[in-house]
């Protein structure tokens, strides 16, 4: 069992993706998953797995400790953006490096985030640079 | 013309970190616009106020005078001065000719904090770090210049030009000049964002008088007609504020709503403005904006002719904006509209635009994801 930030984010651990939902009025795709679609505002919504590879949108490097809630063991500057899958747009982590540029291909990953009392490893999600 | 609204008085208080009580900075703003207006507090008949802080506006009158007039408070984020202007001017109908409008805040030093729960967004947003407002502003500036064909150096221009104006401008926070070198240069907080490019939160206040048709004309030599204030929220395709998802495609803003709104209502076009105040929240908003609102398209080359200088095409935020003033939430779109009115009156504190400008714009924005634009004009 993977220990992650928050179970409501994930379709799916190995392979990992996200888990978001559809309108079925208007195809509108949104993350995390909600029960109303804000694009038109249809009450009619099935969860879906999103795609897991896609491009980044933009990117930044977060270059100074967020105040709480953020957790995390040692902080260093890490890279955010956002990436492009399709019929979504999902913000998070970019791993591994703090240089990217806009359409770099990526692939969803899992990450840890912090270690928390009982010694447990909590994941995130993030997104890596396709080999 | 008896149901055109003018602004008629107008202060503000000198921007930067404050040791006293909130409302210290706004009974300091209200007496000043008062004064300025020629009136006492028992001849105003309807108040509006606005904080993002913890004080309550409506109880400025245990300090101002139980005179029993009607006080609505608002707290719309980074738009609040333009909502309470809005709220202001839709009051003045009926019996109610004179209106008081006042925005304060004091903030605590750093960056906002801002809890997951208030936003309904769950608390592993804010756990892994994302919910950060200069992260956004980052990711925003860097996809619009992306987009755009704009250099990271024209961010450093934004950064010049504001702390140019700060220095002349005796109410600014940031009076010190800064190179477009040492803007690109000094630390980075959000690539491609550095510290010379972010505006911080710090504490200030303003208050404007508002006077509907003839009164007005009593009141005021030079009365500033606002012409137009209007207020939008978000449409499918905004890019917002902690935000864990973006639809793709056609790309809407709230600012290019209320900005289209507020031109049609007054009857003039971008090219019609001849000073004008954007929500400068960072660099890359200021070049957004101007984009947003339609004052300009070309940006990269409109910084590098000089076109936002005080003797340019279109002098933009001539008291240094929010970079050079801080924004304390509450007060800065009314700050805005300080800076405009008196500049329309040819009385600008700082650097006074030449000639006789006779149409302005204001523009604010803010969480999560609202833009209230007013258009201000003076007659001969």
């Amino acid at each position: 069992m993977t220990a992650v930030v928050d179970e409501t984010l994930f379709a799916s651990y190995d392979p990992v993706a996200l888990r978001g939902s559809a309108c079925s009025q208007c195809q509108a795709h949104v993350f995390p998953a909600q029960a109303t679609c804000p694009m038109c505002a249809g009450v009619s919504v099935v969860e879906v797995s999103l795609p897991t590879v896609g491009t980044v949108w933009s990117w930044t490097v977060q270059r100074f400790a967020p105040k709480s809630p953020f957790r995390t063991d040692e902080f260093a500057p890490f890279a955010i953006g956002y990436v492009d899958l399709g019929p979504v747009i999902v913000e998070g982590w970019l791993l591994d490096s703090t240089a990217w540029s806009i359409g770099d291909a990526v692939e969803l990953a899992l990450a840890p985030a912090w270690t928390d009392a009982d010694g447990v490893v909590v994941h995130t999600y993030g997104f890596r640079a396709r080999a | 013309m008896s149901n055109e609204v003018y602004i008629v008085g107008a202060a503000r208080t000198v921007f930067g970190r404050f040791e006293g009580e909130d409302h210290d900075l706004a009974e300091e703003a209200v007496r000043g616009a008062l004064a300025d207006a020629g009136i006492s507090w028992g001849e105003v008949d309807v108040a509006v106020g606005g904080t993002n802080g913890e004080t309550k506006p409506d109880n400025l009158v245990s300090r101002l005078g139980l005179t029993g007039l009607p006080f609505i408070t608002v707290r719309n984020g980074c738009a609040t001065g333009g909502v309470a202007l809005l709220t202001a001017r839709n009051m003045l109908t009926g019996g109610n000719d004179i209106a008081c409008v006042v925005g304060y805040d004091n903030h605590a030093r750093g960056a906002f904090n801002a809890s997951p729960a208030r936003y309904g967004i769950g608390e592993w947003y804010g756990q892994t770090g994302m919910m950060v407002t200069t992260s956004y502003f980052a990711l925003k500036a860097r996809r619009y210049l992306h987009e755009h064909g704009i250099s990271d150096r024209t961010l450093g221009l934004v950064s010049q030009k504001a702390f140019a104006y700060g220095q002349a401008h005796p109410k600014a926070w940031r009076r010190t000049p800064v190179s477009v070198d040492e803007a690109m240069q000094s630390d980075p907080i959000n690539d491609p964002l550095t510290r010379f490019m972010f505006c911080a939160p710090d504490a200030g206040g303003v208050a404007l008088v508002l006077a509907r048709g003839p009164r007005a004309f009593d009141l005021c030599d030079k009365p500033v007609r606002l012409a137009a204030v209007e207020l939008r929220g978000r449409r499918p395709g905004s890019f917002e504020v902690f935000s864990p998802w973006l639809s793709p495609g056609v790309r809407t803003s709230p600012s290019i709503d209320a900005a289209a709104a507020a031109f049609a209502a007054a009857g003039v076009t971008p090219a019609d403005v001849q000073v004008a105040q954007l929500q400068d929240t960072d660099s890359g908003a200021e070049i957004i904006h101007l984009g947003e609102t339609g004052l300009c398209t070309d940006q990269e080359a409109a910084y590098a002719r000089g076109d936002f200088e005080i003797d340019g095409r279109l002098p933009i935020n001539t008291d240094g904006g929010c970079l050079a003033n801080g924004e304390p939430v509450g007060a800065s779109g009314l700050r805005q509209v300080y800076e405009v009115v008196t500049q329309l009156q040819g009385r600008a504190e700082g650097k006074q635009v030449p000639g006789t400008p006779r149409v302005g714009f204001t523009h604010v924005y803010g969480a999560p994801g609202i833009s209230a634009c007013t258009v201000l004009t003076t007659t001969a």
